[in-house]
Parts: C-alpha cells; sequence; structure tokens
C-alpha cells in the first residue's frame, strides 16, 4: 500500500468529512502498524484519526465503555473489578506496538492473527458505529464477515462496550505462537457463568487458524449444565478439539 | 507536504512525502541511531519516544508526529556524561555489536521515566520489543535490574 496523501482530522465531523469527501481511496489511519503487512501497490489517502478523541476506558453500569482510539499499552494499564482486557493486551505483540496501535484498528480491519476480536466475541462486547446516526453491533454480528461491511463512507468505529466479568463469572485468553512477537497459530477466549459448580452460560471464540474468528456453539451448548471440576477442562481438552474441524468458509464444527 | 516537529529538544521542520516512514526521515536529519533492521516492526531496533511513548519509527508516517515530540538516543546523555542507563549497560558488560542498543535504552528510559524502579516483570514487559541479534539479553536484563535496585534502596 502508497500512501499518496495524508491528512489529519481535528474531530469526528472532521474526519468523517474528510473520508466522504475523498471517497474510496480515502483510510483511515489510527495507529497505522498493520500497513506494513499490506503487500500491494494500492494507493490510498490517508486520515489521520489520532486526535479526534475517543480514547480511554470508563465504567458505565456494569459495562466498561473503551474508546476505538484507545491504545492497546492503555488497555494493559488500565485496572478494574470485573476487567480482563489487560491479559489480552499483554500478549498483544510488544511494547512499542501496544504503543502504537488502537483497540479499533485492530478490530475494524480483521487479519486472523489479531488478538482482540477473538476476546471480545467470548465477553459478548457491542460496537458502536458513528455515522449519519449511531449503530450498535453485538460482537457475534461485527464479527460474521469483515466489519467494513457494516460500514458506510465516513463511517467510523468510535466505542466498545465490554460487559464487566461479574460474581460466578469467568474468562480466560489464550494465544498459540512461537512467542508474543510471531503470528498466533491460534487463539481462543472463553467466558463462563456458574451457578455453584455447574455451567449456566458459555461462550467459546477462537481465531488465527480460522479465516476470521468465531463462536463455538456446539462447544458452548455442550458446556452448558455441566457440573465444574478442578482440573475438568484438561479432560475435557482432548474431546472437545479433537472433534473440531475447519470447513472452507470459516466456519467450525464440532 | 511540511511538518514540523520536536526532534531532540530541537524545532525541526521538514518535507516529506506522504508515504515517508519516521525512520527514514529521523536518518536523513542526522539521527544515525536510529537504525532498520526488520522494517516492519518486529526487532525494536528503529524505536523512538514519540510524546514520552516507545514506537517503531519504520511503522510510523512522518506525518504522524507533526506537531508531536521525538526523541532519539542522541539526546540522551553524552561521552562525558553518559545517562544512568548507558552507565549501567556499560558497567555490565551489555553492549555487543551495539546494533540494539539505541531501542534498547530508549525503551528503558521510557520506562524508568515512569517507574524509577521497575520490577523484573514490567521490566521485561517493556523490553520485549527489542531483539538483540547478539542474544545478549542475559546482560542487559542484569544491568536494568541493578539500576532497579538501586533506585529501590
Amino acid at each position: 500500500m502508497k500512501l499518496t496523501a495524508y491528512h489529519r482530522a481535528k474531530s469526528l465531523a472532521d474526519a468523517r468529512r474528510l473520508l466522504k469527501e475523498l471517497g474510496p481511496t480515502a483510510m483511515p489511519l489510527a495507529g497505522a502498524s498493520s500497513h506494513s503487512f499490506v503487500k500491494n501497490d494500492d494507493e490510498k489517502i490517508g486520515v489521520d484519526i489520532a486526535d479526534i478523541g475517543f480514547e480511554g476506558v470508563e465504567c458505565k453500569n456494569g459495562h466498561f465503555v473503551v474508546g476505538a482510539n484507545t491504545r492497546i499499552a492503555d488497555l494493559q494499564a488500565f485496572h478494574a473489578p470485573g476487567w480482563v482486557l489487560d491479559r489480552v493486551a499483554l500478549r498483544f505483540v510488544s511494547q512499542p506496538l501496544r504503543n502504537m496501535t488502537t483497540i479499533g484498528g485492530n478490530i475494524s480491519r480483521v487479519f486472523p492473527w489479531n488478538d482482540f476480536p477473538v476476546a471480545l466475541l467470548a465477553l459478548n462486547a457491542t460496537m458502536t458505529i458513528s455515522g449519519e446516526a449511531k449503530t450498535s453491533h453485538l460482537a457475534s454480528v461485527f464479527f460474521d464477515g469483515q466489519p467494513s461491511r457494516l460500514f458506510q463512507p465516513g463511517d467510523l468505529l468510535t466505542e466498545i462496550s465490554v460487559p464487566e466479568i461479574g460474581e460466578g463469572s469467568g474468562f480466560g485468553y489464550h494465544k498459540e505462537s512461537l512467542v508474543n512477537m510471531d503470528f498466533s497459530h491460534l487463539t481462543i477466549a472463553a467466558w463462563i457463568r456458574r451457578e455453584g459448580r455447574t455451567i449456566r452460560d458459555a461462550r467459546v471464540a477462537v481465531g488465527a487458524g480460522v479465516p476470521l474468528p468465531c463462536r463455538l456453539s456446539a462447544l458452548e451448548a455442550e458446556l452448558v449444565g455441566k457440573k465444574m471440576r478442578r482440573g475438568g477442562h484438561r479432560r475435557r481438552r482432548g474431546s472437545a478439539s479433537g472433534r473440531c474441524f475447519l470447513e472452507r468458509g470459516s466456519r467450525i464444527q464440532q | 507536504m511540511n511538518i514540523q516537529f520536536t526532534l531532540n529538544g530541537k524545532l525541526r521542520t521538514a518535507e516529506v512525502e506522504a508515504n515517508t516512514k519516521l525512520a527514514d526521515l529521523l536518518r536523513e536529519l542526522g539521527c544515525a541511531s536510529v537504525k532498520i533492521g526488520c522494517n516492519e516492526g518486529a526487532c525494536g531496533s528503529c524505536a523512538v519516544n514519540v510524546d514520552g511513548r516507545l514506537i517503531n519509527s519504520c511503522l510510523t508516517y512522518a506525518g504522524q508526529v507533526n506537531g508531536r515530540t521525538v526523541e532519539t538516543v542522541e539526546a540522551i546523555g553524552s561521552l562525558d556524561h553518559p545517562h544512568p542507563i548507558q552507565d549501567a549497560l556499560v558497567e555490565e558488560g551489555a553492549i555487543q555489536c551495539g546494533y540494539c542498543m539505541p531501542g534498547v535504552i530508549l525503551a528503558a528510559k521510557a520506562l524508568f521515566d515512569k517507574n524509577p524502579s521497575p520490577t523484573e516483570e514490567e521490566l521485561a514487559v517493556a523490553l520485549d520489543g527489542q531483539l538483540c541479534r547478539c542474544t545478549g539479553y542475559q546482560k542487559i536484563e542484569s544491568a536494568l535490574r541493578k539500576l532497579a535496585s538501586e533506585a529501590r534502596s
């Protein structure tokens, strides 16, 4: 990709105006850290959105509202009860790239190895796109294809709402790669809610080994109603993963 | 396009193409400490501090630093008065070929400026983007651990 012109937007309205006026060759630049992976000769006009706001994390009514321009390093540094994205951030590439990359950039254009789409699917997050009006999309819809299909010219992702991990719930994220900096071979995130020792609700998502991240609905259904036992996940791991196979079209069947 | 930014304490202006990367611009401006190694954000030899945050200048467009403050290792210490991080690395014998050192020093400085006595884990996380092709990690870590320990005492 070759940048032929560069503009820095001063506000959301300014960014939306520039993106609309410049047309399909215009491209928002958040951290711009993924540009080196796009090995083609496409000419693009960069619209830098670093100064338009939408940074930081706020707690609101049982949710964390994350500005799309929040750097991964700031997700890593943020700590609050029920907040788990710091664990995902810590596995993200390297400190310089955590300082550059924004969560909005990481999820607006999904490469197979991206860390956050998988976590946000398991957490049932909601993404807000600001256009003529604001539209919100659950992660299961947002990532059911490249998110670009949901954007009209000039639209930008502005917020991600992540439910707090409440009492009786838990979250885990695993990334399989040689080192953090390497491309992932597999990423998996799981969220469960239990009552006593019984699993009442579960969401499991995988990425990297598939073209687009996706939920494992059959595995989720299998987990619900099961009793939790110490070490039980290790016993189940073989049988569940053994029955997963990839189908063309990015879906995983159990 | 014309950009203006503060480089190592001095206001600089430069005429750049939209596609110019910051690493190339800094080297043109005489900052030879900025090395272009992998040119895809993996090795950290091009790392510089922008507004106090360590970034990979090989992935950053020059236009992105318009109006911002950039620091390279040229601004840190001198032969007569090395920065304590540089002193610690020399004392420990942590420098081999030296190619990674500008990035290592800037990564350490970005951390120590915010947290003068980081834990071993914080040091490891802050330096996880800096590859040393001589594989001299133990002495680099040892030097910085000593510096952190001195700050605690």
